[in-house]
C-alpha cells in the first residue's frame, strides 16, 4: 500500500500511541450536563446575535443566535429548558446563552430532507447553512462557506480528513468505527451538492480498525475511497492532507477549490448527514477526555457543557492542573473550569501542574527547518521576529506559517517558536488592516 | 479556580541542546581513549587542562556579564574536549589552557556566547595557537616513544594497521581512524548530525586529490582531516543548515583542504579550510533556502 508524505512533521509520544492508549478502545458514552453556557463565536467570522431572552424555555435544537456577516453561523439550544442568561461579550470573554437543562429531552421540530442518495441536491447547502455547521477540526470556518463553490471552480474531489494526528484525540476514531455510515452520508450528500463522483476518506494508518470499519461501510457506496496515509503530524492539516492524497499544493493564498478539492472533517460529514437526513443542527460532539484524569473516556457532549462539569465526571484534577482544549501540539489551555466545549473541540487533555523549560539560546540545528510542513526556516523568522524586523519575517514567509508547532516541539534549545509566530501573524494583519 | 495556561506545544521532543552537546563529547571518547591509549598520560593532561579551561572560562564570563549560568549544556566542554584532541600529545599544558579560554573568550562569547559565533571557537582557538606558537604546535611525537619524530607527519606513510589503530605520529584524537568512524557512527545512529557534510567533505578532499594526480585515499587519511569532517566542520552553529547547502560547504571543506595542503605554506589545510568555509555559511544559507509550500521557487526573492 502506497502511503502519501507531504513535508517535514513529527512523531509527538512517539509513533505508535500518540498518547491514544488509554481511550482508543472506548465505546462513546452519552454525557448529560446539568446547565450549558453556550457561546457565540464558536466559529470564524463574527459572533451570533442571541435572539431569545432570559426566561424563556427552549427545545434541543431551537435557534438561540441568528448568523453575523459573511462568514456567520446560526447556533442551537443544545439541551432543552430555560434559558438563564443572555451574557453580553466583556473583557476578552465571549457572549454566551446559558440555560439550565431540564431533563426532558424535548427538541424542537425538524425537517429532514431525506436519504443524501435522493434529497434534492439544491436544498443540501442551505439545509447545512441552518444547521449551524462550522468545521469540527477546530478551525471553525463555516461549513456552508466553504462548500460554496465559486463560479467557473469546480470540486472534483471531496477528502473527509480521518487522520487524527493530533495527540491523545480519539473522537474522530471512535466516530469511524461506531458510525462509518453517518461518516459516509455525509460525504455522499457533498458529493451529490458539488457533483462529483470522487470522495477520498483519507485515514492514518495507526487506526486500522477505524480503515476497516470505513472500508466496510464503504462497498457499494459509488465513487467513495478509503485511503490509508502515513502516521506523521501534522498529517491532518488541510494543505498536508490536500498534499498527501492529491499531490498538489494549495498554492499561496488561494483556497482548496483551486486545486479542485473540499476538504471536511470527518466529525464536520457526520453532522452534514445529520443536517441533510435528520434536519438536526449541530447540538452536540464527541469529546475525549484524557490524560491526568482517573477515568478517561470518550464522551457525546451537548455543545456549551462547561470543561468542569466533563472533569467532574472522569474523576476530577488536580490543584495547579493544566487542561487543555485539543491535542497536546494546538490544544488551547482553558483558563478555568467555566470554559466551555464548542463545535470545535475535539478533546480535554489534562496535564499535571509544572512549568515548560526556559528557552535556551538557538544553536542553528537547523532541525525545526526540517520538521516544517511548509518549507519555512523558523529559527531565522524567529531571530527576524526578536530584532522587530517584520517585514523580513514576512519576506521569509511567517504568513505561510499553519502554527502547527512542529518547530517548537523539536528545537532541542526549547524556543517558543509557534507562539512567536502566532503574535507576529497578529501584529502583520494588524498593520494591514490599518493601511 | 484558575487551570495552569501556557501555550502549546505541551510536548517536547527529548532531545535538548545538553543531549546533543553529550552526544557529541560520548563520540569523542573512544578517540580520546585510542589517543592516551598511544601517547600516554602527557595526552590525559592535554585533554583534561584544554576541556578544564573552556568550561571555566564559560563560567567566569557567564559570572562576570551576569548571563544565566549555563556550562551544564556541556558546549563548552565539546570545544575544550575538541580543541585538546587537535593538538599535539606534546604540546604545553599552558598552551592547552590559553587556546581553550581563547576559543571560548574571544571567539564564542565575544560574538554573543552559544550560537552567535561565526567560526568553529575550537579550530579557530587552533588556529591562534598554530600562528602564535608553531614550536608547541608541532612536535609530534611517534607513540611509545619521546623523541621528536617529525614536524610533518603528513609527508610520511605509514601502514594500514598503524593508520587506523593511530599508532603514528600526531595529534591526539586525530590519529585514530577506526575511533574517529566509532564517533561518527554513534553520531549519525542518534541522528545528532547527518552524513551529508562529513561524506562530502571526503569526497571533495578525494576528488580534488585525484585531480592533482596524487593518491584520494591517502590525503584523506592522513592528518586531521577525517576528525574534522566528523567532529569539527559539522559544528551546527558554524554548518550550513540541513539541506542541500550542506553538500556545497562539504564539498568546499574537502576541496580547500586539499589546494591548502599542495600550494600553501602549512602543511595541514583543514584548520583553515573549515574555517574559510565557516564565514561562507550564512551566504549558502541565503542563496539555498527551502521552497515554501505553494509557491514557486523564486517568486519571493524576484
Amino acid at each position: 500500500m502506497l502511503k502519501s508524505r507531504f513535508w517535514g512533521g513529527v512523531h509527538p509520544l512517539g509513533k505508535d500511541s500518540s498518547g491514544k492508549g488509554p481511550t482508543r478502545e472506548l465505546a462513546v458514552e452519552q454525557f448529560v450536563p446539568k446547565s450549558v453556557r453556550i457561546p457565540m463565536n464558536m466559529h470564524l467570522g463574527a459572533p451570533s446575535t442571541p435572539c431569545v431572552g432570559a426566561g424563556e424555555r427552549v427545545k434541543i435544537g431551537q435557534l438561540i443566535a441568528e448568523a453575523v456577516g459573511p462568514l456567520g453561523v446560526q447556533v442551537h439550544a443544545s439541551v432543552s429548558g430555560v434559558v438563564t442568561e443572555v451574557r453580553p461579550a466583556k473583557d476578552g470573554t465571549p457572549a454566551s446563552v446559558a440555560i439550565e437543562n431540564d431533563f426532558k429531552d424535548e427538541w424542537a421540530e425538524l425537517s429532514p430532507l431525506g436519504s443524501v442518495e435522493t434529497c434534492d441536491t439544491e436544498a443540501i447547502l442551505p439545509a447545512i447553512q441552518a444547521a449551524g455547521l462550522c468545521g469540527m477540526g477546530g478551525a471553525g470556518f463555516p461549513t456552508h462557506v466553504k462548500m460554496c463553490i465559486p463560479c467557473g471552480d469546480k470540486c472534483e474531489t471531496v477528502i473527509l480528513n480521518g487522520a487524527e494526528c493530533e495527540t491523545h484525540l480519539t473522537s474522530d476514531h471512535r466516530l469511524m468505527i461506531e458510525q462509518p455510515e453517518r461518516v459516509l452520508n455525509g460525504l455522499r450528500a457533498a458529493m451529490r451538492a458539488f457533483g462529483t463522483d470522487r470522495g477520498v476518506v483519507a485515514i492514518e494508518d495507526n487506526k486500522p480498525d477505524a480503515i476497516e470499519a470505513m472500508r466496510k461501510a464503504a462497498t457499494g457506496k459509488p465513487g467513495v475511497t478509503v485511503m490509508m496515509l502515513a502516521t506523521r503530524y501534522p498529517q491532518g492539516g488541510e494543505k498536508q492532507l490536500i498534499q498527501a492524497v492529491t499531490g498538489r499544493e494549495v498554492p499561496a493564498g488561494k483556497l482548496p477549490i483551486d486545486v479542485g478539492v473540499v476538504a471536511l472533517n470527518v466529525a464536520t460529514a457526520a453532522a452534514v448527514s445529520d443536517a441533510v437526513e435528520l434536519g438536526k443542527p449541530l447540538v452536540d460532539r464527541i469529546v475525549t477526555v484524557t490524560g491526568r484524569v482517573r477515568r478517561p473516556a470518550n464522551l457525546r457532549v451537548p455543545i456549551g457543557t462547561s470543561v468542569g462539569e466533563i472533569l467532574e465526571f472522569c474523576g476530577g484534577v488536580e490543584k495547579g492542573a493544566k487542561v487543555v482544549l485539543g491535542g497536546a501540539m494546538m490544544g488551547i489551555c482553558a483558563s478555568g473550569p467555566d470554559a466551555p466545549v464548542t463545535k470545535g473541540s475535539g478533546g480535554i487533555v489534562v496535564y499535571g501542574p509544572g512549568e515548560m523549560p526556559e528557552p535556551t539560546p538557538c544553536i542553528r540545528c537547523g532541525r525545526c527547518a526540517q520538521v516544517c510542513p511548509i518549507g519555512l526556516v523558523p529559527y531565522e523568522m524567529e531571530g527576524y521576529i526578536l530584532s522587530k524586523q517584520l517585514d523580513a519575517a514576512e519576506e521569509i514567509g511567517v504568513m505561510d506559517c499553519i502554527l502547527c508547532g512542529c518547530c517548537s516541539y523539536i528545537c532541542p534549545a526549547r524556543r517558543r517558536l509557534a507562539p512567536g509566530f502566532r503574535d507576529a501573524r497578529g501584529q502583520i494583519q494588524e498593520e494591514r488592516r490599518k493601511k | 479556580m484558575k487551570f495552569f495556561v501556557s501555550n502549546p506545544p505541551h510536548v517536547l521532543s527529548p532531545v535538548t541542546t545538553r543531549r546533543l552537546m553529550l552526544n557529541v563529547v560520548l563520540a569523542l571518547v573512544p578517540c580520546a581513549a585510542m589517543g592516551v591509549y598511544n601517547f600516554g598520560l602527557p595526552a590525559l593532561w592535554v585533554l583534561l587542562v584544554s576541556s578544564a579551561s573552556a568550561m571555566l572560562a564559560e563560567l567566569l564570563w557567564q559570572l562576570c556579564a551576569r548571563k544565566p549560568i549555563r556550562v551544564d549544556d556541556l558546549s563548552a566542554m565539546v570545544t575544550g574536549l575538541l580543541l585538546g584532541l587537535t593538538l599535539p600529545p606534546s604540546a604545553p599544558l599552558w598552551v592547552a589552557g590559553v587556546g581553550g579560554a581563547f576559543g571560548i573568550l574571544v571567539v564564542k562569547q565575544f560574538f554573543g556566547g552559544l550560537g552567535g559565533n561565526f567560526m568553529n571557537p575550537a579550530l579557530a582557538a587552533r588556529a591562534m595557537l598554530l600562528v602564535s606558537w608553531p614550536a608547541a604546535m608541532s612536535g609530534y611525537v611517534a607513540p611509545g616513544t619521546d623523541a621528536v619524530s617529525s614536524a610533518t607527519p603528513l609527508a610520511q606513510s605509514f601502514n594500514w594497521p598503524d593508520l587506523f589503530l593511530g599508532k603514528i605520529p600526531g595529534s591526539i584524537g586525530e590519529v585514530s581512524k577506526l575511533m574517529i568512524l566509532a564517533g561518527l557512527i554513534w553520531l549519525l545512529a542518534t541522528s545528532t548530525i547527518s552524513i551529508r557534510i562529513p561524506l562530502s567533505m571526503v569526497a571533495g578532499a578525494a576528488l580534488t586529490n585525484w585531480v592533482l594526480g596524487g593518491n584520494p585515499l591517502g590525503e584523506v587519511l592522513s592528518g586531521g582531516l577525517l576528525f574534522a569532517a566528523v567532529f569539527m566542520a559539522t559544528d551546527y552553529v558554524t554548518s550550513p543548515r540541513p539541506g542541500p547547502g550542506q553538500w556545497l560547504y562539504g564539498l568546499g571543506c574537502g576541496v580547500l583542504t586539499i589546494l591548502m595542503r599542495h600550494f600553501g605554506s602549512y602543511p595541514e589545510g583543514v584548520t583553515f579550510a573549515i574555517l574559510t568555509m565557516n564565514v561562507l555559511v550564512p551566504l549558502i544559507d541565503r542563496a539555498i533556502r527551502p521552497r515554501i509550500y505553494g509557491h514557486e521557487r523564486r517568486e519571493r526573492h524576484a
